[in-house]
């Protein structure tokens, strides 16, 4: 007998009936279990040094354990934490938009935007965060006065630069202004990752250049765009420590703060921590969410968030396999007559 | 509708268009056809100056393309105007080119709205007719990506129409597409044509190109052969280019 071996044929009775689900022996990994086994006991053992070795630490205030307990949420440390995060929140709302600003700038055709983009980024990127938050601090040795006014006449507006620079503003200014040089070419690749036929479409439309960009290009680059400037805000978060050339007594300026008064360093070094890790787990949250807003058109369905896929698997642990459509040959159904 | 006298287009040292003559009256049916490379996609995107020319002049309903005459000097639109004569003329791409972020109906609304500030109401009743017209009013809700090729291109086709376009360009609009879903865009395409709309397509589907074209343009090495009826160049084409390039094609 010979069969040609290319499935069964509309004609036979076994045509549209699904065969019984694969059952098969899955591969075994001994190598995954042995290596996880090994990076447990590293970790354990790592912490278990670490968590004794802060216990007998003797600082005079007991076991360091107390010690860290008794200041994660004393007064002082929680006033650091929310200059911290005020400082990280104010500064990076400066970064984005002032950032957004300079890339369009640095896009456009018009050569004096352009060319001012190019240099500031130069700039404020070539020279250090804590130069640049230094500098602002000290402005008013520079200038006693800002304002603006016309020259020749009495007419001015502006104040001392010691009012309107507080130690807090020059910081924020510091870090904000210094951010905008990265933002900005994180955004302009953002904007060079979107396909020029969008553009052009939109440009067939009768958008204006502007229009274009805030209407359509922008909002699709917003997918390439989230995930350095997460990347950036967590830095930032850690990056505002550097606020204490500024005098602001933010979380790190704190804890030291703190520890040369009672000479508990590892400890507060460990709240310290314990609070940034805490931020950053939270901003790493909002980042998933932010992405998945602007994925949207990207992907055809959206994938799960972790809790949907945790509840699935919990209540899907013994689940019978998937429901099979009678139907065996889709037609169109949108085909026009 | 259109008149294009000794248009020239090079990039660089390449010369795209060596001088090209057409005319194309309102309501008429104009395919271009011709090799790749032969500038076909270049003279259409040169008529809503998403390219500039370097020689030679273009009109579009008896105005300049891009510039203003006066006394003999030209002048260089500005970007508003160059925009407002762009939202006049409809396209519809090879790659349909739709807004990925947004859904059919918006796609369709977003120029209506914020190009010709009309209210949001108003653009979404007629945006619900041209979808019903190209025959997608259940995907009104969908993202591009949710859609096949051809539903994509009828969006496209809509997206075009919402701004009332008085010449519509079609660049290449079928051939990015399954075989099997050529037909419902040429059908909405025949459509248009028996509604009087003025369009120009570069085709090569020749089909189309002989039933509802009323001139059919031969384009090769950035001038046009020849030109005609679409029956008579199809089957008589007097020139030597355009038989050996039609008897590869037919």
């Amino acid at each position: 007998m010979t069969e040609i071996a290319s499935g069964p044929s509309a004609a036979s009775p076994e045509a549209g009936r699904r065969p019984e689900a694969i059952k098969a022996v899955p591969v075994r990994h001994p190598w995954r279990w042995l290596s996880a086994v090994l990076v447990l006991a590293i970790a354990a053992d790592a912490v278990y040094t670490l968590f004794t070795a802060v216990q007998n630490d003797v600082t005079g205030a007991g076991s360091g354990w107390n010690v860290v307990l008794k200041y994660l949420f004393q007064r002082l440390i929680l006033g650091g934490v929310a200059l911290t995060l005020e400082l990280t929140v104010a500064a990076m709302v400066i970064g984005i938009v002032l950032g957004i600003v300079l890339a369009v700038m640095r896009l456009s055709p018009n050569p004096v935007t352009s060319i001012v983009s190019w240099l500031y980024i130069w700039f404020f990127r070539g020279t250090p965060v804590i130069v640049q938050i230094f500098f602002w601090f000290n402005l008013n040795l520079v200038l006693h006065r800002i304002g603006v006014g016309i020259p020749a006449t009495n007419i001015e507006i502006g104040a001392s630069t010691n009012t309107l620079i507080t130690p807090l503003m020059a910081a924020i200014v510091g870090l904000g202004l210094n951010e905008a040089a990265y933002m900005a070419e994180i955004v302009r690749a953002g904007i060079i990752s979107v396909e020029h036929g969008q553009t052009e479409a939109a440009q067939a439309l009768g958008m204006t250049r502007l229009q274009v960009m805030q209407r359509i290009v922008l909002p699709q680059a917003m997918r390439v765009i989230i995930p350095p400037t997460g990347n950036e805000t967590i830095s930032m978060l850690k990056t505002t420590s550097l606020a204490f050339v500024a005098t602001v007594p933010e979380l790190y300026t704190r804890a030291q703060q703190v520890a040369n008064f009672n000479f508990a360093v590892i400890e507060l070094l460990i709240v310290a921590s314990m609070w940034y890790l805490f931020l950053t787990s939270i901003l790493t949250f909002g980042q998933y969410y932010l992405e998945r807003y602007f994925a949207r058109g990207a992907q055809r369905e959206l994938p799960p968030t972790p809790f949907q896929r945790f509840r699935q698997m919990l209540f899907t642990f013994h689940a019978p396999p998937p429901q099979v459509p009678d139907v065996v040959v889709a037609v169109p159904h949108d085909r026009r007559v | 509708m259109v008149k294009a006298e000794a248009v020239h287009k090079s990039y660089g040292r390449l010369e795209v268009l060596r001088g090209i003559y057409l005319e194309v009256s309102p309501k008429e049916v104009t395919c271009v056809i011709g090799p790749s490379g032969s500038g076909k996609s270049t003279f259409l995107r040169c008529i809503n100056h998403l390219e500039k020319i370097d020689a030679g002049r273009l009109w579009v309903d008896g105005e300049l393309v891009g510039y203003r005459q006066r006394g003999d000097k030209l002048y260089e639109l500005p970007d508003r105007e160059v925009c407002r004569k762009r939202s006049e003329i409809g396209m519809v791409f090879q790659r349909f080119n739709l807004f990925p972020h947004m859904t059919a109906l918006d796609n369709i609304v977003e120029a209506p709205v914020h190009v010709r500030r009309e209210s949001r109401g108003a653009a979404e009743a007629r945006a619900r007719k041209l979808l019903d017209r190209v025959g997608l009013v259940d995907k009104t809700n969908s993202y591009p990506n949710q859609l096949s090729g051809g539903q994509q291109q009828r969006v496209a086709i809509a997206r075009a129409l919402a701004m009332q376009p008085k010449l519509m360009l079609f660049d290449e609009p079928t051939s990015a597409l399954d075989p099997e879903l050529v037909g419902e865009v040429l059908d909405v395409m025949r459509g248009l044509a028996e509604d009087g709309m003025t369009m120009i397509v570069v085709t090569h589907e020749m089909g189309f190109a002989r039933e509802v074209g009323d001139t059919l343009v031969f384009m090769d090495y950035g001038v046009i052969v020849e030109s005609g009826k679409p029956r008579d160049v199809l089957a008589n084409p007097k020139h030597e280019r355009t038989r050996a390039f039609l008897s590869k094609v037919l």
